[in-house]
């Protein structure tokens, strides 16, 4: 069957050890929304057969010479009608590299599967604000935690000099 | 060669029944050794079960302070040659403290760790035996032998586990004990294991000293897991700016640091390394000045004692 003739999902996740059954419940809750849709994952070479265990054969490679560009056209190019991110971490701030693939392919909606919590839809509006929202942060962590090594980097080389000797001493 | 035998406890008096008889057995089959229980302000009734059912048993009563600092104050009370430290949940064996003597009389030791077994005898997951290091990442990654095979034989080791380890008291005093810079735990005893190194002393491991550790019965008791996690991320920070004293290895793990906070918001799933750079970051003068201490005593560089110690750069 060819491409254009199926829908598509997309499945994101970075598929580490130990995520398989959240994977499978994100499989599972897609598949019952999206019935007839092929679901194909963005995946690297270490997160591959974890993917393929749990049953996604479609694999858009990232990493190994493949850019996020690449990766985000060749997403674009299967058309998804919908897109699922794995929150393997609930508490986490993180996942801003799935959601900004998952709003760059184009689906027009995002599940945000939760394990053990089922999923919620979220619109391309929404889904822009979560992404602007934790750029803002990334790059407010990045300059705080920048700045925090950096003084640390000054203040303990300048103790350490300043207390007299810079090499270890042997007797 | 004369030990006391260090029990720290904090609300643990169902432990200490347990805990206390085995180490006054293993102290008398010894020889004649004092047994004491350093107690960091229980609110239990430990310290009155202490004095009802244990009278030979020495007991300074603490105030909060936390692990190290009871460590610190009961050797300091202790008029032995050597000590040896237990937590409250860990049962020794009979003749657990002949060998860590023996180890201790050896020249340039420092310290001397036991061989930790779980409560079921095994050593899966077990922490705290022929312990190595090396860098990577923004931290020292601890490696715990559990192979049967590599823990038949006293070797070197990078630190012995605050959990069971015996030590000679003029070394200990001279190295100032566990760092306050720790507290309330975690990383004291590598730290301490790492300083003895570097003034190029000795750790040991003992694997004819057995005791039995249930990891983490008290402290899942007393915290929570995000504590425990946050605590441990913020000692572990705090043990490199104060003990990494190369030049080069040291800036890229300051680097490495710089980026968790970028790599917790675009990865996810890790997000208390920032919370606890933060943390450490409000102790950097106390760094600052255990750093400063460190390098005026170093005798060996840092790639050194990690060789020495039996780990890798």
């Amino acid at each position: 069957m060819s491409r254009t003739s199926r829908r598509s999902a997309l499945l994101l996740t970075f598929a580490r050890r130990g995520e398989e059954e959240a994977i499978r419940e994100a499989l599972t809750g897609l598949r019952q929304r999206l019935p007839d849709a092929d679901v194909f994952a963005v995946g690297t070479s270490v997160s591959a057969p974890t993917l393929r265990t749990v049953g996604i054969d479609t694999i858009v490679t990232y990493g190994d010479g493949r850019g996020i560009r690449a990766v985000v056209r060749d997403a674009r190019s299967r058309r998804p009608a919908a897109a699922a991110v794995v929150y393997w971490d609930p508490g986490s701030a993180g996942h801003l590299k799935l959601e900004a693939v998952a709003l760059l392919s184009g689906a027009t909606t995002t599940y945000r599967f939760v394990p053990g919590a089922g999923s919620k839809a979220v619109g391309r509006l929404r889904l822009a604000c979560s992404v602007a929202v934790k750029c803002i942060a990334s790059i407010a962590c990045l300059t705080a935690g920048a700045a925090m090594c950096a003084l640390a980097l000054v203040c303990l080389r300048g103790a350490e000099i300043f207390s007299g000797g810079r090499r270890a001493h042997r007797d | 060669m004369k030990a006391t035998v260090i029990i720290v406890n904090h609300n643990g008096r169902d432990l200490l029944a347990e805990s206390v008889p085995a180490a006054l057995a293993a102290a008398r089959k010894a020889g004649q050794h004092v047994v004491s229980v350093a107690d960091d302000a229980s609110s239990d009734d430990s310290v009155a079960f202490l004095r009802e059912n244990f009278p030979e048993v020495g007991v300074l009563e603490l105030p909060k302070g936390g692990f190290g600092a009871a460590c610190n104050a009961a050797v300091a009370e202790a008029e032995t040659e050597s000590a040896v430290i237990l937590n409250n949940d860990v049962l020794v064996t009979p003749d657990f403290l002949q060998p860590l003597l023996a180890g201790l009389a050896k020249p340039k030791v420092f310290a001397v760790g036991c061989k930790f077994l779980n409560p079921d005898g095994s050593l899966t997951d077990a922490l705290g035996n022929r312990t190595s290091g090396r860098w990577q990442g923004g931290l020292l990654h601890i490696h715990h032998e559990t192979r049967p095979e590599r823990l038949a034989e006293v070797c070197p080791q990078l630190y012995p586990n605050g959990g069971g380890m015996a030590f000679l008291r003029d070394k200990w005093l001279e190295l100032g004990g566990f760092d306050p810079l720790f507290r309330p735990l975690y990383w004291e005893d590598v730290d301490i294991g790492y300083r003895a190194w570097g003034r190029g002393w000795q750790v040991l491991f003992e694997p004819n000293s057995t005791v039995y550790h249930d990891q983490g019965s008290t402290m899942s008791r007393l915290h929570p897991p995000a504590r425990i996690e946050l605590m441990s991320a913020k000692n572990a920070i705090l043990f490199a700016w104060k003990n990494l004293l190369e030049p080069g290895m040291f800036r890229r793990v300051v680097a490495a640091q710089g980026r968790w906070a970028a790599d917790d918001v675009l990865i996810g799933g890790l997000p208390q390394r920032t919370a606890a750079l933060w943390w450490a970051f409000r102790q950097l003068g106390q760094a600052c000045r255990g750093r400063a201490a460190e390098r005026r005593a170093r005798v060996l560089e840092d790639r050194e004692i990690l060789e020495l110690s039996g780990g890798e750069e």
